[in-house]
């Protein structure tokens, strides 16, 4: 049985090496906030992290991941406070929510390299993700949001620093 | 408006089940639902005040509100709880939200069923929630009274407490509960009675509350209907023909399927509900594994009556309709415009096509369906739990009394979860090898298997007066009958000619507020496409295509008659006869959409242009007021750049403005995305599109900048959720023609159909 190491956890997995991380994170792990939206790439509903990087976890397979450190939108924060979380709440960006966790994990992808991106940028960064409720413009908002919120955060975190 | 659905059951009829039930009367009554055991998941703990069907507080004073709406992103049911926590008096912070299930006590009170779309649900249920809301804080406050010792008359509620200002005494909902103080009870005559605030009363309604469903929604928690975990479930992943409706299956070969590790049974659906044929269900341990399994099996079909049809065949019999005289029926028909084309100085005639469109909401349909006993439960976030219930049971073969629906957060539904096509194959995998089932469609069965909006043709003929004046306008539209597959008489609108109902859902719209003394509109069911492309409600159903077609014609009269299109809207909205009231608000509102524009006040540069449409959406009845101004950029070669959408809108009152503004431009948005990005097309009797890389909904990209302006003029409370939806298409076609000469009469919108309209 693949183990996967999961939200900082490892954990068995009773799925054939070429079943899509999708499923056995949905139906082995019960981690059900990953979403099934196309099977193809081509929506970004299951977009989960593996080392940092954000994927389609339709498109990965089990065996692809052994050893990789994965998270999911469950692991993104220990308590749902994530900036990006914080932001979406904020802005009051989802609607039907469906696609949120992905482009949750989307852009906390961005943001883990790039604390300080252009409009143009998240565009470009975002543009594999749909959202059929088209909350397309407060999901800009919501990561302009965080991201200042990262930066002033970090920034203020030196300060206080002792010296 | 239409009639709709007033009774459906036995059970709708009795309208104080509805109304206001309390105590011990209420549990009776709502245990008396059929008899169905399971159903008590319903009731609250009997320490918990219900004072109505629609919410209960518990002892620590949590109000949860049931709502008996689909939630698939309008934050319906947050909505509900706003509207009962205005009138209640509790803190927003109390409030929680549950989803009904499909005990009749939770039909909407003005439909009688339980059906979600049309844009109805807050003005329709605006009266119910708050008389709900103030016999709940009635209630409280007698009791409180009795508790304390001093006149209810002197006590004030203000953030789930009850004070009494003069002895400085207060009681918390929750200690008035707990005290078992709060008894009153409400005929509905008394409910009626309850005089309820005035909107210059209000605290709660107008205000941007934070949605009770968004948090759950930003960290994986929300559960969906795909999201449904059962003991001992097992899944199945369906194989659907090559040919959208008619086919049957002739044999399934699973040797191939049972190699599949986990593989347990390939069903073949036997539908009789008519909503599915020719479809197998491959059931298996794993969704992953039942995949496999159903790619694994060798089917063999016949394809049936439709296995030559195609988008073409579907056009060539709607003008063929069209052209017959005697085809059709009447949903409007004012005066003679045949007689007075023939005294018109000028006649224009045109045609308007919209495509085949797939809902494609961002979660699959699905359902789990499980027998426990004699009660069949289905798991399945659906906007049509009284139809839907029914096919459910039809598909088992049961009496719809012995089937409990569980409701689910809705992963979009903007229509396609009025249908209940995926109930079946849960039911009967379930049924065959009695383990619960979840049964999830691919992506490509969802696209090939969508209730789709349909095909439309549309033949619009105006006459044009000495004086530039528009005296003449008929209007035929020709389409599948969505709402007619539902088999629901009640649904349908009597025609004008006495020729039997017809389907208004295909040509609301048509029968907007302009003053035109002369005015047909005919509704033509093409029965091929019915039959080939069951069609189904897309999010503002007829509106969608009825203003495409009207809004475009409106403005190529101004253009033929040498008039502004927006001073030409404003003198067809003069508020005379049936248009009085109505016309002058849509008159406001596309004013006011012009206004914000900046409409008229500059000249663009060349190539680029702006176009305006003004719309009743949904229905005459119902209507909100929208106007929009595009402003789009053509290129040389035909390629439109849609660079702003101004988009006013009139809804009466708001309950939640910022929810509004989200509604509003996921309309607009939807509005573009069908007038230039959305495609399907029909080819040997199946839709050629199967995933997103070939129907292709607007990505973030495509988004132009959108600006709305919310109208609340005092009125009624109307729906927001479509009406911007239709505004859309004709606002950029009119732009275009605008910005190039071009004139186009087809969506969606393609840069090669502009240039070949661009004179040279």
């Amino acid at each position: 049985m693949p183990t996967l190491t999961i939200n900082g956890r490892s954990l068995s997995v009773d799925a054939a090496n070429d079943t899509p991380l999708l499923w056995a994170i949905r139906e082995q792990l019960q981690m059900t906030g990953t979403k099934f939206g196309c099977g193809a790439g081509l929506c970004g509903a299951c977009t989960v992290h593996v080392n940092g990087e954000a994927v389609r976890s339709c498109q990965t397979m089990v065996g692809d991941v052994a050893g990789k450190k994965i998270t999911t939108i469950e692991g993104l924060s220990a308590k749902g406070d994530h900036p990006l979380q914080k932001a979406w709440i904020a802005e009051q960006v989802p609607q039907c929510g469906y696609c949120q966790s992905g482009q949750i994990m989307q852009a906390a992808s961005l943001l883990g390299k790039n604390a300080n991106p252009t409009k143009e940028e998240v565009v470009a960064h975002m543009d594999g993700n749909l959202c059929r409720c088209m909350t397309y413009s407060r999901i800009q908002k919501a990561i302009m949001r965080a991201a200042t919120e990262m930066r002033t955060a970090s920034v203020s975190g030196n300060e206080r620093r002792p010296t | 408006m239409n009639k709709h659905v007033n009774t459906i059951t036995a059970e709708t009829a009795d309208l104080s089940r509805r109304s206001f039930l309390v105590g011990t009367a209420a549990t009776g009554l709502v245990l008396g639902y059929a008899g169905v055991p399971g159903i008590g998941e319903a009731l609250a703990a009997p320490s918990n005040f219900e004072p109505s069907v629609w919410y209960a507080i518990a002892p620590d004073g949590l109000v949860t509100v049931t709502c008996g709406k689909a939630d698939m992103g309008q934050h319906i049911a947050s909505t509900m709880a706003q509207i009962v926590c205005e009138e209640l008096g509790a803190k927003w912070s109390d409030m929680r939200v549950a989803l009904a299930s499909n005990d009749p006590k939770f039909n909407d009170p003005v439909l009688g069923a339980q059906i979600t779309g049309g844009s109805w649900s807050t003005m329709m249920n605006f009266d119910a929630m708050s008389r709900a809301g103030a016999a709940g804080r009635t209630a409280l406050t007698e009791g409180a009274a009795a508790a304390m010792g001093v006149p209810a008359s002197e006590l004030v509620v203000r953030d789930s407490v009850i004070s009494h200002p003069k002895s400085k005494k207060q009681m918390s909902f929750a200690d008035v509960v707990k005290s078992g103080k709060a008894t009153k009870t409400f005929t509905p005559d008394e409910l009626k009675a309850i005089k309820l605030k005035t909107p210059d009363q209000y605290t709660m309604i107008g205000v941007s509350v934070p949605q009770l469903d968004i948090p759950s929604k930003t960290n994986g928690t929300a559960k969906y209907g795909i999201d449904v975990m059962l003991p001992g479930m097992v899944y199945g992943a369906v194989v659907t023909p090559p040919v959208r409706f008619g086919a049957t299956v002739k044999s399934v070969d699973d040797s191939a399927a049972k190699k599949v590790p986990g593989f347990i049974k390939a069903v073949t659906l036997d539908d009789k509900t008519g909503t599915t044929t020719g479809w197998v269900v491959a059931v298996a341990s794993t969704y992953a594994n039942a995949k496999k399994a159903a790619a694994a099996l060798k089917i063999a079909y016949d394809g049936g009556p439709n296995a030559k049809v195609s988008s073409e065949s579907l056009l060539d019999e709607a003008k063929r309709l069209q052209k017959l005289e005697d085809s059709g029926q009447f949903f409007v028909k004012d005066g003679d415009p045949n007689a007075a084309f023939g005294s018109a100085a000028k006649v224009l005639e045109a045609e308007y096509t919209t495509s085949i469109n797939i809902h494609a909401p961002m979660e699959p349909m699905n359902a789990t369906a499980e027998f426990k006993g004699d009660i069949l439960h289905i798991y399945s976030g659906n906007q049509f739990a009284t139809r839907s219930g029914a096919i459910a049971a039809g598909a088992a073969g049961i009496d719809p009394k012995f089937v409990v629906m569980h409701q689910m957060w809705l992963g979009g539904g903007f229509g396609r979860r009025l249908d209940a096509d995926m109930m079946v194959p849960a039911v009967q995998a379930a049924k065959a090898i009695g383990k619960p089932v979840k049964v999830i469609y691919t992506r490509e069965n969802d696209m090939t298997m969508d209730f789709s909006r349909p095909l439309t043709y549309q033949k619009v003929k105006a006459g044009v007066d000495g004086d530039g004046k528009l005296v003449a306008l008929s209007h035929d539209v020709v389409s599948a009958w969505p709402t007619a597959r539902w088999g629901i008489p009640d649904f349908l609108t009597p025609s004008v000619d006495k020729k039997g109902p017809l389907d208004s859902f295909t040509v609301n719209g048509a029968d907007f507020f302009y003053t035109v003394p002369n005015h047909y509109v005919r509704a033509i069911k093409n029965e091929l496409a019915h039959n080939a492309t069951p069609s189904g409600q897309l999010r503002s159903v007829a509106p969608g295509w009825t203003f495409w077609a009207v809004e475009s014609m409106i403005d190529e009269i101004a253009a033929a008659t040498g008039k502004d299109p927006a001073q030409f809207r404003i003198a067809l909205l003069d508020g005379k006869g049936k248009n009085d009231g109505g016309a002058q608000r849509l008159r406001n509102t596309l004013l006011a959409a012009m206004g914000l524009s900046g409409y008229g006040t500059k000249q663009l540069p060349k190539g680029e242009g702006m176009g305006v449409a003004c719309v009743s959406s949904q229905e005459r009845a119902t209507a909100s007021w929208t106007a929009c101004v595009a402003h789009v950029a053509v290129a040389p070669s035909g390629e439109v750049t849609v660079k702003k959408l101004t988009v006013a809108t009139d809804v009466g009152t708001q309950v939640h403005p910022d929810n509004i503004r989200a509604q509003v431009e996921g309309a607009a948005l939807w509005g573009l995305s069908l007038a230039m990005y959305e495609k399907a097309t029909l080819k040997d009797g199946g839709i050629e599109q199967t995933n997103f890389d070939s129907y292709t909904p607007l990505r973030m990209s495509q988004m132009p900048e959108v600006a709305i302006a919310v109208i609340a003029n005092g009125e009624k409370a109307t729906g927001v959720g479509e009406p911007a939806v239709t505004v859309i298409a004709p606002a950029i076609g009119n732009a275009i023609f605008n910005a190039s000469g071009a004139r186009i009469r087809a969506l969606p919108i393609t840069a090669e159909a502009v240039k070949a309209g661009m004179k040279a």
